[in-house]
């Protein structure tokens, strides 16, 4: 470990955070009167450990999702691997995004999704299209190919009644 | 010995009982360094994360300070001390923290005879005087 190093070497045991900020951390907690020197030193060392165990944790999980960028659903899988930490963090942890959740298919940017519209209306591509034969059998497996008519089956005329008037080109 | 119930809670209270967000969280450039420290080389770090693990680390220093001065009001003191952080560690499940904790508390204290003994060597001073200094330095806290 380091910190033996650090022993032999007589290295002198520098700290990561500044006391004065752990110090106010702490006092946020009403029941506590006084803090000594040495619990200020253990409880500044021991959250160093947390933060490179934490962090270490959540580095496999992004080198197990194939990412380069540690980011915030690593350090939630990372806490919820850890029971003790699970134990006071994991409600700390901000809610899942949207994106996280593969139960909602997501919408693609490119267009809104509209609210369907009012029996009888056609899309305007209809305008376009070549009119089909009347008689053309529609395979049963498949669904009709005009919107139109699946939007309204019950009045299969309708194509015919709104249908353009051909252009005569002479 | 810090007497840290004073200071800070004067200045909630000028300020309304609002507690500002830098005094509740710990610098995110430290949270960063230390970050990059354990991480491979190539990894990054999003923003996210590191505000993410700012908050994580505050909820351990409260979780770790709330359990062990839980300890000292039933044993009806009014000081928290090491072996009480290495006791709620230990309690809290962070077993692996406790012990290495426990040797850096015997070297802490090990420094602090030291620094001590220094002082009152190079001071000379009559004993009321050598108890006033001693007094400053359990005030002071020894800086490592």
């Amino acid at each position: 470990m380091v910190m033996a190093d650090e022993e032999e070497n007589g290295v002198s045991i520098q700290l990561e955070f500044p006391k004065g900020r752990v110090k106010k951390i702490m006092a946020l907690d009403k029941d506590v009167k006084r803090v000594s020197s040495e619990a200020l030193f253990l409880v500044s060392r021991s959250t160093e450990l947390f933060l490179q165990f934490l962090a270490e944790k959540s580095a496999q999980v992004a080198i197990e999702k194939k990412r380069k960028t540690v980011n915030l659903e690593h350090i939630r899988v990372a806490v919820k691997r850890h029971q003790p930490t699970r134990d006071f963090l994991l409600d700390e942890l901000p809610p899942p995004s949207q994106a996280a959740k593969p139960d909602k298919p997501t919408q693609p940017a490119g267009r809104p999704k509209l609210d369907p519209a009012p029996r009888g209306t056609r899309c305007i591509d209809q305008f376009f299209r070549k009119p089909e034969p009347e008689n053309t059998a529609q395979a049963p497996g498949q669904p009709p190919e005009n919107p139109a008519q699946a939007q309204s089956p019950e009045n299969p005329d309708q194509d015919q009644a709104q249908s353009p008037v051909p252009v005569d080109e002479s | 010995m810090e007497d840290i119930g004073g200071s800070s809670s004067n200045d909630n209270n000028n300020n309304g009982g609002i507690i500002k967000e830098q005094d509740r969280l710990l610098p995110i450039a430290n949270v960063g360094r230390l970050m990059k420290r354990i991480l491979p080389q190539n990894a990054k770090i999003s923003k996210e994360a590191k505000e993410t693990m700012q908050e994580c680390v505050s909820e351990f220093i409260s979780f770790v300070t709330s359990e062990a001065s839980e300890k000292c009001r039933k044993e009806r003191r009014k000081t928290v001390n090491g072996d009480d952080i290495c006791w709620a560690l230990a309690t809290l499940g962070f077993d692996n923290y406790a012990e290495p904790m426990r040797r850096y508390l015997h070297r802490y204290r090990e420094v602090e005879v030291d620094h001590n003994k220094v002082n009152l060597q190079e001071k000379g001073n009559s004993p009321e005087e050598k108890d006033d200094e001693l007094f400053k330095l359990s005030n002071r806290g020894v800086g490592l």
